[in-house]
């Protein structure tokens, strides 16, 4: 699958969609991959938090990270999967349009996130090229930009003192 | 590294709660008159081992500390001091000081100064001729904590470990002894073949087995005469014959007994043997041949077992075995007689860490709710197969274990109160006497570290506001000293812990008067003397007219009320002007489950704590008033309620009307409210799941559940839900 073989990888992403854009987050936050099933909505929690999950027992919110990161709300289909990551000790599922690949990816690639004038800048943690076989047969010779998200400063607490 | 050190320190400190709290209750009881050497001995351990511990991990000021009050103690215990109220008293006072040490070694308070208390155990020590840091120390030091054996008198020597195994000994020799009839006298033989449909139907011969065995049974033989080649081997059929032998001298009775729950068609066979037994229990089990039991028995007596339930009772079974482990009964009986109640329990705990708890009291929530949902999706014939109530009781009974293994004597939240109100006595100079009652009580340890914050404002309430002064006392024809009783009581799944004081009662004239210059209450308004008592926890209501150092800092006993409530209980006063007055804390026994009644609202499934709530009604038509374009009330017998629609709290779409709805009438702190909801479809014990756990808390939810499908509830908070729309607290706090 992964053609990116021209340094030793030291550390692996699982890749994602978002609409048109890639992101990548470290496999080691990731807990698992699961189908998209409707969460039970809440009350009083900002738009993005698409509500509450059964995780083996665990109740864990479902973020719609299109939303947070301030895209157009992904819309659920038949690839739709929520990836369940941990994030500093709690558990968070985000949904995303699809999920792509395992890539090894070293860490001296990664470029840092340019300075951008939002509120947040540090949600992304820094952007890394990979190549991989395009899903129609094509040869993507650029390479895929894969933003890669930190998710610590993706942490829902504090959004959620705002909101409460 | 330093994490592991930290996690040592951190069992050093409980530890050191733990021997605080044993050696408070030990001088609490020397105080009260009881010096006998065992109490000595208790808090010297106490003390000896917070002193060890605070050594090892370089507290010096409190090992320093420790040190000279293991002295003096050491003396009391070798009686070379004598337990004097006076000496009481210092070592009341040094314990304090002690308290304040360890505090201070957990980074929690300042060097607390030790010189007056240090001063004085000195003086203990100087005055009955004691070398400071000669042959005390000496003494004091190599001396383990189990050791105190010339104190602790011979009764308490067999609990030690090493003579651990002399009750042992006792139970091998009393297990032995039925057996010997059975070489005298005569024997039963019992021979066991289930039935196709008993295997079928679950029943476990070993189960059987296994019982009878308790009641001194050996298996001689297994006959597999009847045991078809492989290839014809059904493995759903059952061939074995068990044959075992069981001594004479147990009663008929107790043998059918262990077969009452097996299928009619299984082969049991009882028979007396009245020639003497090839002494069973000293051969090894497959040796005698089976033939010879088969052709010994003379009178048949085939047992009747025919219970047509059998699902029901094999469970029961089942569930038995999971509450207690397959020892043979006589031994443990006479460990008991054998260990005089050993003066501390300590050998026989084991420390958990208790997010381990938590996890399996998680996994069991979960079990419960993968049983659910089992039943959800088993046609009722599937059910009676798979013995689905079987497998719900034990799992009922697992969760009722782990509960319980959360579950501390509520002394641990009792401990704090003596230092507190010898403080408190200190402050406000009045003469308090502490009388405690039902410490053993168990409850959740999550429940006990909550209610530490309402009890010291409780306390303090009663020792502040609750007693007079000595002079009042004496003047009222009291005794001086006034009394405060803690006590602890379960009752059902609830626990009720008071706090009582013999004090002047509330003063409803001045209460009410307060109330209403604080605008807590209308000028006019009519109110019953358990309103105006509960006034008292109404926010920003203290009735000191000085600030004094224990009242008046802005908290009083709202904070008790909202943190009782926060934890789904309530606080009841009773007063007796003249009498003194009792604060009642009324608490569930765990956090982790609640009574909950599963309602819809907008076709999404919540629940409501059952705790709250008063009855149910569908509304007639023009039983529901509107008072406002907003706001709504039913007429509940001529009470008019205030009506919410969670649904609007919510944000939720309803285009119900409200009489095709149900009206939960729900009581909260801001007084009764009616709920309306769609429908209520359950109610059963819900697993609390908490969502601050993943996210954060949420205003109006108490948390969330899963529910048989797996889906999710939503845990409504009552008290929350209606305070975020009403804002007429005074009027609702009144009604």
């Amino acid at each position: 699958m992964t053609t990116n073989t021209e340094s030793a990888s030291d550390c692996k992403i699982v890749t994602f969609t978002l609409g048109k854009q890639t992101f990548g987050i470290d496999m080691g936050a990731l807990i698992e991959i699961r189908e998209w099933d409707e969460p039970t909505p809440l009350p009083n929690v900002p738009t993005f938090i698409k509500g509450v999950s059964n995780l083996r027992g665990n109740v864990i919110p479902v973020v719609g990270l299109a939303e947070r990161l301030g895209w157009e709300p992904s819309a659920i289909h038949a690839r739709s999967c929520i990836l369940v990551v941990s994030i500093g000790g709690k558990q968070a599922g985000f949904l995303v349009d699809e999920v792509n690949d395992i890539v090894g990816i070293s860490r001296s690639e990664i470029q840092p996130a340019p300075e951008v004038e939002t509120i947040e800048s540090s949600v992304i943690d820094g952007l890394v090229r990979i190549t991989t076989r395009a899903k129609d047969g094509t040869r993507d010779e650029n390479g895929t930009m894969v933003l890669l998200l930190d998710l610590e400063a993706l942490s829902l607490t504090k959004h959620l003192d705002l909101a409460a | 590294m330093s994490d592991e050190l930290d996690e040592i320190q951190a069992i050093f400190f409980e530890e050191c709660t733990e021997g605080l709290t044993t050696a408070e209750q030990g001088l609490s009881a020397m105080q009260g008159g009881d010096v006998s050497a065992e109490t000595i001995a208790g808090v010297f351990r106490a003390v000896h081992s917070i002193k060890g511990g605070a050594g090892a991990f370089g507290h010096a000021d409190l090992t320093a500390f420790a040190h000279k009050f293991e002295n003096v103690l050491d003396e009391v215990r070798g009686g070379k001091i004598a337990p004097t109220p006076g000496v009481i008293k210092v070592m009341l006072s040094s314990f304090d000081v002690l308290s304040d040490h360890v505090e201070t070694a957990k980074g929690l308070a300042p060097r607390p100064n030790d010189a007056a208390s240090l001063a004085a155990l000195e003086k203990v020590l100087a005055d009955r001729g004691v070398p400071e840091d000669g042959a005390a120390p000496a003494a004091a030091a190599p001396v383990p904590a189990p050791a105190p054996a010339p104190v602790v008198a011979a009764p308490a020597a067999p609990a030690e470990d090493e003579f651990g195994f002399t009750p042992v000994a006792f139970a091998l020799d009393d297990f032995d002894a039925p057996a010997a009839p059975v070489a005298s006298a005569s024997t039963w033989t019992i021979r066991f073949k289930p039935s196709r449909a008993a295997l079928a139907n679950a029943g476990e011969p070993l189960l059987i087995i296994r019982e009878l065995e308790t009641l001194g049974a050996k298996v001689l033989s297994v006959d597999v005469s009847d045991v078809p080649p492989l290839r014809d081997l059904d493995p759903e059929d059952a061939y074995l014959v068990w044959v075992l032998s069981m001594p004479g001298d147990v009663a008929q009775r107790d043998i059918d007994d262990c077969f009452d729950f097996v299928a009619p068609d299984s082969l049991v066979e009882v028979t007396r043997n009245e020639v003497e037994a090839p002494a069973p229990a000293f051969e090894p089990i497959p040796a005698p041949e089976p033939e010879m039991a088969a052709e010994d028995l003379i009178p048949f007596v085939p047992v009747m077992a025919s219970i047509d339930d059998l699902t029901a009772q094999v469970q029961q079974v089942v569930a038995d075995l999971a509450a207690t482990p397959m020892t043979p009964t006589p031994a443990p009986a006479v460990v008991e007689s054998a260990a005089p109640k050993p003066a501390t329990e300590a050998a026989q705990t084991i420390r958990v860490d208790l997010s381990k708890l938590d996890l399996l009291l998680n996994l069991v929530g979960e079990l419960v709710i993968r049983n659910s949902i089992l039943a959800d999706r088993l046609s009722p014939a599937d059910r009676q197969r798979v013995e689905l109530p079987e497998l719900a009781r034990l799992t009922r009974q697992i969760q009722d274990n782990v509960m319980s293994l959360r579950a501390q004597p509520i002394k641990q939240a009792f401990s704090r109160v003596p230092r507190m109100l010898r403080d408190l006595s200190v402050e406000t100079g009045k003469q308090i006497e502490l009388e405690t009652v039902g410490e053993t009580t168990e409850v959740d340890k999550g429940v006990i570290e909550k209610i530490g914050d309402p009890l010291t404002h409780m306390i303090r309430n009663a020792a502040d506001h609750g007693l007079e002064s000595t002079e009042e006392r004496i003047a009222a024809g009291k005794s001086p000293a006034g009394t405060i009783k803690l006590s602890a009581e379960q009752k059902g799944a609830r626990i009720f812990v008071r706090v009582q004081d013999n004090g002047r009662g509330i003063n409803r004239e001045r209460v009410k008067a307060k109330a209403i210059e604080k605008g807590i209450i209308p000028a006019d308004a009519q109110l019953s003397n358990e309103e105006i008592d509960q006034l008292i926890c109404a926010p920003g209501f203290s009735t000191a007219e000085t600030i004094s150092n224990i009242s008046g800092r802005g908290v009083g006993m709202d904070v008790v009320r909202s943190n009782v409530e926060a934890l789904g209980g309530r606080v009841e006063i009773h007063s007796v002007p003249g009498e003194g007055t009792t604060f009642t804390m009324i608490l569930p026994l765990t956090l982790a489950i609640l009574d909950g009644m599963i309602v819809r609202l907008a076709s999404q499934r919540f629940v409501l704590p059952l705790a709250h709530v008063l009855e149910t009604v569908q509304p007639e038509p023009g039983q529901v008033k509107r008072t406002s374009p907003d706001t709504e009330v039913i007429d509940m017998r001529g009470e008019y309620v205030p009506v919410k629609r969670a649904t609007e709290i919510f944000g939720l779409n309803d285009d119900r009307l409200i009489e095709d709805s149900l009206v939960v009438i729900v009581e909260s702190e801001h007084g009764k409210v009616g709920l309306v909801v769609d429908t209520i479809d359950d109610r059963r014990e819900v697993v609390i799941k908490s969502l601050d756990q993943n996210l954060h808390p949420i205003r109006g939810l108490g948390g969330a559940t899963i529910l048989g499908d797996g889906s999710i509830a939503l845990i409504l908070d009552i008290e929350a839900l209606v305070a975020s729309t009403n804002r007429y607290t005074p009027k609702g706090l009144a009604a």
